[in-house]
């Protein structure tokens, strides 16, 4: 065993000893994976674990290292810019992935990405027609 | 500012290209000579070509420290650069058919699971999986 798995397990033991905890997170996790176009919200994640929200919010951070709210918006800017890349339209793609309003989205992609939806899909479609 | 740039110390450019590239499955994306014989040298996911690039760099060769440095996290098999894998299982079984050298076999760590491998050109590679 090399110096770094003897580590590796060390961590295991004092970080991710509650397995029950872990898999609270990991469950939130994979549900915000598979539903991230609907509208969710903390009351809402913290039934689908049946623990209390303020729990579940604390779980979720201390195991990903962000708010779920956090997770869930990098989910869905990550989803849109492949139906973008698809050639849905912005408005389209805004739905798709779970926005309320084209301004919110449009902002938060621009933030993220540096481009606005449009730019970076008119980028990707002729990068498409070059090759 | 932003993060563009991740730099992998190699010994041997040439065979570190063909590594990452036939083995790994990057992509080269500059590829410029830097005089006595060394280059600049960047690489990039297939599946994310606009991301951040590989640069193999022969810092080894050079700089002694960067030897030093190398050989101790090799000998102690800490990974000092990880890549995301969209399931390390299957990317473990792949490797190990391609004849790629595993120190650590794919481990749950928590939320994560992680392998670490040989690259070959004097670093341990980690792949990590969020669970």
């Amino acid at each position: 065993m090399t110096h770094y798995e003897k580590k590796l397990h060390r961590m295991r033991r004092d970080v991710y000893s509650n397995e029950g905890q872990i898999n609270t997170a990991i469950g939130i996790r994979n549900y915000i994976e598979n539903n991230y176009e609907i509208n969710l919200n903390l009351d809402l994640l913290s039934c689908v674990q049946c623990v209390s929200k303020y729990h579940m919010l604390r779980l979720f951070k201390k195991y990903y290292g962000q708010t779920p709210r956090q997770y869930l918006m990098d989910k869905r800017i990550e989803k849109s810019k492949d139906h973008l890349i698809n050639g849905l339209s912005v408005t389209a793609t805004c739905f798709a992935v779970g926005f309320e309003s084209l301004g919110s989205f449009s902002s938060l992609f621009k933030t993220k990405t540096g481009k606005s939806p449009s730019v970076f899909q008119k980028e990707q479609l002729s990068r498409r027609k070059i090759k | 500012m932003k993060v563009t740039l991740i730099s992998i110390p190699v010994r041997d450019q040439e065979k570190a290209l063909r590594f990452y590239t036939e083995k790994l499955g990057f992509i080269k994306k500059k590829d410029l000579p830097l005089g006595g014989g060394n280059r600049w040298l960047t690489l990039v996911s297939p599946e994310w070509q606009d991301g951040p690039e590989l640069v193999l760099e022969p810092a080894p060769n050079h700089f002694e420290p960067s030897k030093v440095y190398q050989d101790a996290l090799m000998e102690a098999g800490y990974p000092y650069t990880q890549f995301d894998s969209e399931n390390v299982e299957a990317d473990y079984k792949r490797l190990k058919e391609l004849g790629v050298e595993f120190s650590m076999k794919p481990t749950e760590m928590g939320t994560v699971k992680v392998a670490v491998f040989n690259d070959t050109c004097g670093n341990n590679i980690q792949i990590v999986e969020t669970l």
